[in-house]
């Protein structure tokens, strides 16, 4: 077994994490700037660019639940990796304040006189409610944190079998609590902006975003510190293959899951339930909705389908890039149709909060990857994964 | 049924200490210290052997209720579907739930040899091969129910695009429609899976064979396979694709039977989570039955070293993970209902809790939801009589799922006026138990002329198999190409 | 007797996969074409010791799948559009998103066909008849043996120089296949 020395392995002074702040603050700069201008916009500008955030760090958590679950070894190499975009979950909770704040601008649903007026919407009131909606949120992100912290503790000082047993006992039950929590918050922040409509499998929708661009983060994460020249030989195309076969496998899941969604809707034809995809139909919207299909789905599955795609990083991180692109795009359609009815209408502030949550985010992401060695140099799988290889 | 000599298999898990460096050492696929030999003469000398007389018991009986699925499936053809206990609100009733009983079973095979194929299981290889065989049989018996269901039977023909003289085509936007070609190119694509799967071993068979009628049948159906690398990489890459295949096919079949209720506009049918619900369903059932039949088998054929504890422990785990997903299902699609403040959405889910099918609804979710977390403790997934008994119990929740779904639902839908009470007829049941001797004949008939475990494959899996294995490394020079 | 005879080639036994896979890269390394190697079951990285390429199924699967899928959709499409028209649960005629299933069945199926009959057809199988059934030990490829054989088409091939050459590089009970 060669021996690694926790020097060799730190990650030497670079300025991409300065860079990721001063991005940052020009992007909360501007944001500011548009919060003043135009309220209504920011709200929803800065949810589109929240939920496309916070649904990344949950995705690479659930990429951590299933590394320990599974029992996987040949993700140990990236388990830091893995860990340092877990590591935004706090940074995320803080960055919800603001939704709190909106709360009237975005739901409809908040304004007590609606709720009155409205027989259906009465009868959700008792879920419905702005203070049972912030307990909810808190809840969340206390779970959250709590199964981010445990992992992460335990992590810095795997060993031995049994550390690496105690993180499969905290995954297995955190992704019952995972699963639950995270649906009903993608029911809350998203679903209930249309007070009215409701679907089933919207919670296992975002998700299916959410890990699929989870992968994508890890990738691109990797190809940062690559261009540093780090990690040359402990991720290795194998590596990028497995995590390639991932992205291919939850690009499908996505589109089935969200073509579930609209393909029964739009079977059933019931107009409380088809409306969602009617705005989303009209105008310019049904460019948007199929050029997502185009970009979301269509590209990326015929890019990853083959063997070398995947095993090339400079390709594999250009698909994660559309990926973000489409899914920034669902985020988005989700989000704006019922604020910009009748067509597409984009605003620089969607720009401008994308790249203010986005440079705290890999800040974030930088800092935590500078605080300890870049891979786990006392977990006894190291070796193994290391050399891991496709047949 | 804890076999003494099982329980050993589990000892090295605990030996490895655990200071810095070690790693857990895994528990070897196959126990016993097997040769490629030893594995050949094992698994073939069961179907070599002479018949046990157990198998003839079994036989008989299976055979026997097969009788009773022709005389009740005769009947019907007969008579008409007037002999079951259908009536007005609720014109689907065992025929449909069965329908998707045994399909759900169909899905652990196929899933099985691909998904665990692609995701790098070795451990399947023990499995998989008597896996597959009864995906194919539950799907034989689930085609049978929608077939009998139509009514007349002699004008089948329609459902597929056959060019006529009525210039008549089958309508490809009914979900119905969905179901013949997923179902049937599900079992077509299952058939050819399983035979190439099948090709190595019956060259394995055909050499062996003492008699010439055996080595002419063999013969022919091994294809001329010689094992060699010109056919293996091939071969190999093909049951990659396949698997490839199989994947989304798999997924997509549950999905499709999951359309006929659910592009319906029948509260607590039309649920947009219907299709990935009803899938891991499918897999839950699935591998409930495969534990059934693995534990029976293993015990029958003195296969424990090949179906070892740890092969059961792992579909435990699959088990749990599954149910856990159908729990989440009901519990989303309870709250959903009650979240979309729309009355009939509301009163389906509380009539299916606390109205007349409230007896088939709780023991839907004790068996899939509550019976399932007995598998946290590991003490009582390496149990082998406790897994079989919890694994009958899942089989029989999956099936009370398809009937509450169904029945509940229809018996009282919008209009109060025309609500009523299903109950089922002798001849449902009759149907529904001969299904189980058509599955049981086929699959002990199996279980005599095939081999019930890939014996390529196991091979495979030993040690021995891997060329660059450090016990071969001492004796010859170190290789140069990787 | 002799002169009705053929030489089919020449079977050399290995002890185990490893030797067999040196033995492989030898005949590579020296030249021969037309030999090749028989085991229970697959080895990984034989390819490569044989010095043979990619299997090219994939390429087929591709094609044949996509075959289906366009036939499949364009099927369902002229079916209701031209041949059939019904409306039915006020859809359109040409309702291209309830065509999707379908199609994808379809592509499955012709895929899945293509890959069982491309896999046989590449590995020149169902043959029924082939010089090495001539051999006595060859049967136990399919229980624990592992050969090489040599077939005598090979340029290089000579029944004693080719049987001394695999003798040399660790083949046991060579043997001359011959026959009718």
């Amino acid at each position: 077994m060669t021996s690694r020395s926790e020097n060799t392995y730190m990650m030497p002074a670079n300025n991409y994490g300065k860079l990721a702040i001063v991005i940052a603050l020009i992007g909360i700069l501007l944001s500011t700037f548009g919060f003043v201008k135009d309220p209504g916009q920011f709200f929803h500008s800065y949810l589109v660019a929240y939920v496309f955030w916070v649904t990344i760090s949950l995705g690479a958590l659930f990429f951590l639940l299933m590394h320990h679950v599974t029992g996987a070894f040949w993700s140990v190499s990236l388990r830091h990796v893995v860990e340092s975009i877990v590591a935004t979950i706090p940074l995320m909770a803080i960055l919800w304040i603001p939704i709190g704040f909106g709360i009237h601008d975005l739901y409809h649903w908040s304004h007590e006189s609606v709720m009155a007026s409205d027989k259906l919407l009465a009868a959700k009131a008792p879920y419905l409610n702005t203070t049972f909606f912030v307990i909810r949120t808190l809840i969340y992100f206390i779970i959250w944190g709590f199964i981010s912290y445990k992992l992460r503790s335990l992590s810095k000082r795997t060993k031995s079998n049994n550390d690496i047993l105690s993180m499969r006992k905290v995954s297995a039950v955190g992704t019952v609590f995972y699963a639950l929590t995270v649906s009903f918050a993608m029911f809350d922040w998203l679903m209930s902006l249309d007070p009215h409509w409701y679907s089933t499998i919207y919670g296992v929708y975002l998700f299916g975003g959410a890990y699929l661009n989870g992968i994508a983060m890890v990738i691109l994460v990797i190809a940062a510190l690559k261009s540093l020249n780090l990690l040359t030989t402990e991720v290795t195309s194998e590596h990028y293959q497995d995590l390639g076969k991932l992205l291919f496998g939850f690009v499908v899941f996505w589109a089935y899951i969200s073509a579930s969604q609209y393909f029964l809707i739009w079977y059933g034809n019931i107009p409380e339930e088809t409306i969602w995809f009617k705005r989303r139909w009209e105008g310019t919207w049904k460019a948007f909705s199929l050029s997502m299909i185009a970009v979301g789905f269509i590209v990326p599955f015929f890019a990853l389908m083959f063997r070398a795609a995947k095993r090339n990083l400079v390709f594999l991180s250009s698909i994660c890039l559309l990926l973000f692109v489409a899914h920034w795009m669902d985020m988005y359609w989700n989000v704006m149709p019922g604020f910009h009815r009748g067509n597409v209408s984009l605003s620089w502030i969607d720009l401008s909060t994308m790249v203010a949550l986005g440079g705290l985010f890999f800040w974030t992401v930088w800092r935590s990857l500078a605080s300890r060695s870049l891979i786990p140099l006392n977990d006894p799988y190291l070796n193994k994964s290391i050399s891991h290889k496709n047949f | 049924m804890g076999n003494p000599v099982n329980m050993t298999n589990h000892k090295p898990k605990q030996s490895a200490d655990s200071s810095a460096g070690a790693i857990i050492e895994e528990t070897p696929l196959i126990a016993g210290n097997h040769t490629f030999s030893s594995i050949t003469e094992k698994i073939s000398g069961v179907i070599e052997g002479p018949t046990p007389k157990m198998w003839w018991v079994l036989f008989s009986f299976s055979v026997s209720l097969l009788l009773i699925l022709v005389g009740s499936v005769g009947f019907l053809i007969w008579e008409g579907t007037g002999i079951w206990g259908l009536n007005s609100p609720v014109g689907w009733g065992w025929a449909i739930v069965n329908f998707v009983f045994w399909v759900g079973i169909g899905h652990a095979g196929t899933l099985i040899s691909a998904v665990l194929h692609l995701f790098r299981q070795k451990w399947r290889t023990s499995i998989n091969r008597f896996a597959e065989a009864m995906t194919i049989f539950a799907v034989i018996c689930a085609l049978l129910f929608p077939t009998i269901h139509v009514g007349r039977i002699w004008v089948l023909y329609w459902f597929f695009p056959i060019p006529n003289q009525m210039s008549m085509w089958p309508n490809f936007r009914s979900p119905l429609l969905w179901d013949v070609f997923a179902v049937s190119i599900y079992f077509t694509v299952s058939l050819l899976f399983w035979y190439v799967g099948l090709v190595p071993d019956i060259a394995t068979l055909r050499d062996r064979a003492k008699t010439r009628g055996k080595k002419i049948i063999y013969g022919i159906l091994s294809l001329g396979w010689r094992g060699a690398n010109r056919h293996w990489r091939h071969y190999e890459l093909g049951y990659l694709i396949l698997a490839g295949l199989s994947t989304p096919l798999v997924l997509s079949v549950h999905s499709v039977v999951s359309t006929d209720f659910a592009t319906s506009i029948i509260p607590g049918w039309h649920t947009t989570i219907f299709p990935p619900y009803f899938v891991a369903g499918a897999i839950f059932s699935g591998f409930a039955m495969v534990m059934t039949l693995a534990i029976i088998a293993r015990k029958a054929f003195g296969m424990e070293e090949f179906i070892t504890v740890n092969h059961l422990e792992k579909m435990a785990k699959i088990i749990m993970v599954t149910g856990l997903m159908v729990g989440y299902a009901y519990s989303i699609e309870f709250f959903i209902a009650w979240y979309s403040g729309n009355d009939y959405e509301r009163f389906t889910f509380i009539n299916r809790a606390l109205g007349p099918y409230a007896w088939a609804y709780w023991i839907m979710v004790s068996c899939n939801v509550i019976i399932p977390q007995f598998f946290w403790s590991k003490k009582l997934r390496t149990n082998v009589t406790v897994l079989f008994i919890l694994s009958i119990f899942v089989n029989i929740g999956m099936w009370f799922e398809r009937f509450v779904i169904i029945t509940s639902s229809l018996s009282r839908d919008y209009l109060p006026s025309s609500w009523d009470y299903y109950s089922p007829s002798i001849w449902d049941i009759a149907t529904f138990v001969g299904s189980f001797g058509l599955f049981f004949t086929l699959f002990l008939l199996f279980l005599r002329f095939l081999p019930m475990i890939s014996m390529a494959e196991v091979k495979g899996v030993l040690p021995q198999a891997d060329p660059h294995h450090p016990m071969y490394q001492k004796s010859g020079e170190a290789h140069e190409n990787k | 007797m002799k002169t009705n005879e053929l030489t089919y080639g020449v079977l050399a036994e290995f002890s185990n996969p490893a030797d067999l896979m040196h033995g492989a890269e030898k005949m590579r390394d020296e030249g021969f074409k037309h030999f090749d190697c028989h085991s229970p079951f697959p080895i990984h990285g034989m390819d490569q010791a044989m010095g043979i390429k990619r299997s090219v199924l994939g390429y087929i699967v591709f094609v044949f799948g996509l075959i289906g899928a366009v036939c499949g959709f364009a099927l369902q499409a002229w079916v209701h559009t031209k041949a059939y028209p019904l409306t039915f649960a006020g859809k359109p005629y040409f309702s291209w998103q309830a065509f999707i299933i379908v199609t994808f069945g379809l592509m499955v199926l012709a895929g899945a066909f293509a890959a069982v009959l491309g896999l046989f057809h590449l590995s020149k199988l169902p043959k029924f008849f082939d010089g090495l059934f001539y051999s006595k030990r060859f049967g136990k490829f399919s229980d624990d043996g592992f050969f090489i054989s040599v077939d005598s088409k090979d340029l290089k091939f000579h029944d004693e120089e080719t049987s001394r050459f695999l003798e040399s590089i660790g083949g046991t009970n060579i043997e001359v296949i011959r026959g009718e």
